[in-house]
């Protein structure tokens, strides 16, 4: 392959379809660059790719740019973005789409926030709310040895709240329409997958 | 019609200050709220949308609407994360018919419907106008004069429905007339709907440290004595992990952060136990003590 070739299937606009239709993928053709939404950011230090080149990316179909870029892991729906985007463009919705699609794609480790999300989920649908003591401990286990050294530097954190009862060990309550919940669930995810 | 309360998991765990003085400073002013909305689950949140996409996290969300509905009540919620999850799914109805449809499907597999009838409204916006600032002064029995304090709204909560409802998406200012309602001096705080980084602790912590520490230092450089938040997920970073961002940045705080049904139920001189300061992981007790005893 020449040098020529190698730059041209850097690019593929099949792959820019794939995205376009993913659940709130079609907004992001209307980017038109303004960049409002990079000086927007507060995460956008820690982004490989910051907003803007993350949709460009997209548009142009750079698959390795995008399959490798943390940008939608940094996002933390604190929705400025989307409010100020001149094209109306729901930024937060459009990064739900993509975590979805990373996850699906290449699997629940491709991303602490992947694993974290998806441990949330079950979590919660068991049970029907949150239990934050049971969450941190099932997203150790799953995450392994490295993460838990990562947890050590928490402790501290941990132990406050602990002993401020806002960290509590027992058990949190379970809804008593749990199975409902779950058939609701189901059908969704069953309707969002039709939808695209 | 009367409001029916959404407490969120945060209620039962890190935010439960926040579930105790709300319900002493809406028995305190007389407001029309009553019972949480029976047998509810979580409004799943940011992450469950990055799990199972947005589709069906609303729908998860949606089934607290149709049992609000059987109750025949429009929903009032504090936690700022739920608000923006049950306020844009009820929006969202009300603007898009085909996601309204949907979502009827959805819950219809659990013998629920929901017309999108009802309002989702945040708890500062129900203060300020059902309840009113008159009302506030009125109850006030200890004005907090010369305590400066530091308004964090939070990002969701002006955000929640991408538009501007109760206050400026930007630069909100309705917590700070509450708080100088209650005789309190607003300092300026130009981060008060700046993020603090979200529920990214265990996934991204050095976006924590930098983003809280943000609207700490803000918040010091103002000259604030303690921050107010109506949001569980705000009043957690800022709060608790205040001793490691100063260790960090080799700074010292000491910024309480309060919920602010918290600092109203100071202000309206409730009782101790209503206060929930134990939950306060930086203690409220000495900024706090020409109104309040230990
Ligand atoms: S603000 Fe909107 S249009 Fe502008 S670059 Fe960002 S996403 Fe594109
Ligand atoms: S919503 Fe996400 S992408 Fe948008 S400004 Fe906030 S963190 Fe950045
Ligand atoms: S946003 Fe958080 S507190 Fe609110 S219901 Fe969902 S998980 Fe619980
Ligand atoms: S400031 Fe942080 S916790 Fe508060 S609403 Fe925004 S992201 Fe959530």
């Amino acid at each position: 392959m020449t040098a020529a070739n190698k730059q041209a299937s850097r690019y593929d606009p099949a792959f820019a379809n794939e995205l376009y239709a993913i659940e709130n993928g079609e907004y992001m053709k209307q980017c038109m660059q303004c960049g409002l939404c990079v000086v927007t950011c507060p995460a956008r230090h820690l982004m490989d790719l910051q907003p803007r080149k993350y949709f460009k990316a997209i548009q142009a179909g750079d698959r390795d740019q995008v399959l490798k870029a943390n940008t939608p892991w940094l996002c933390t729906s604190c929705n400025l973005c989307t409010v100020r985007c001149p094209r109306g463009i729901p930024i937060i919705d459009v990064m739900h789409g993509m975590k979805l699609y990373l996850a699906q794609k290449q699997g629940i480790k491709v991303a602490p926030g992947a694993l974290f999300s998806k441990t949330f989920f079950d979590v919660m649908l068991k049970r029907g709310r949150q239990w934050e003591a049971w969450l941190t401990q099932m997203y150790y286990l799953k995450a392994g040895p490295g993460a838990i050294k990562d947890a050590m530097k928490m402790i501290d954190v941990a132990q406050a709240m602990v002993f401020k009862k806002r960290l509590p060990l027992a058990p949190a309550k379970t809804i008593k329409g749990k199975s409902q919940l779950k058939k609701i669930y189901e059908k969704a995810a069953a309707l969002a997958k039709e939808g695209h | 019609m009367g409001y029916i309360f959404y407490p969120g998991c945060a209620s039962e765990a890190t935010g439960k200050a926040s579930f105790i003085s709300f319900e002493a400073v809406v028995k305190a002013l007389g407001m029309d709220v009553h019972d949480e909305i029976p047998d509810w689950n979580c409004c799943g949140a940011s992450l469950v949308a990055n799990a199972v996409g947005d589709l069906a996290q609303q729908a998860i969300a949606a089934r607290n609407l149709a049992l609000a509905e059987k109750a025949g009540k429009d929903v009032i919620v504090a936690c700022s994360s739920c608000y923006l999850n049950l306020s844009w799914t009820n929006e969202k109805m009300k603007i898009d018919p085909k996601f309204h449809s949907q979502i009827n499907e959805a819950l219809g597999a659990g013998g629920l419907s929901y017309s999108a009838g009802l309002q989702v409204r945040h708890l500062i916006d129900v203060l300020i106008n059902e309840v009113g600032l008159d009302k506030v002064r009125e109850r006030t029995i200890k004005p907090l004069e010369g305590l400066k304090v530091a308004c964090y709204s939070g990002c969701q909560t002006v955000r929640a429905i991408r538009r501007p409802d109760f206050d400026d998406v930007e630069f909100p200012v309705m917590l700070d007339r509450l708080v100088e309602a209650l005789g309190a001096t607003a300092v300026p705080f130009p981060m008060a709907a700046r993020c603090c980084g979200g529920a990214q602790q265990f996934t991204n912590p050095e976006l924590i440290y930098d983003l809280t520490g943000k609207v700490l230092d803000s918040a010091a450089e103002n000259g604030a004595d303690v921050i107010v938040t109506p949001c569980p997920m705000c009043a957690l970073n800022t709060d608790a992990f205040q001793d490691k961002i100063a260790k960090l940045k080799k700074k010292k705080y000491n910024m309480p952060v309060l919920f602010v049904t918290q600092l109203m139920g100071v202000a309206f001189d409730l009782k101790p136990k209503d206060l929930a300061f134990p939950y306060n992981i930086v203690s409220p007790y000495k900024k706090l003590a020409k109104w309040v005893k230990k």
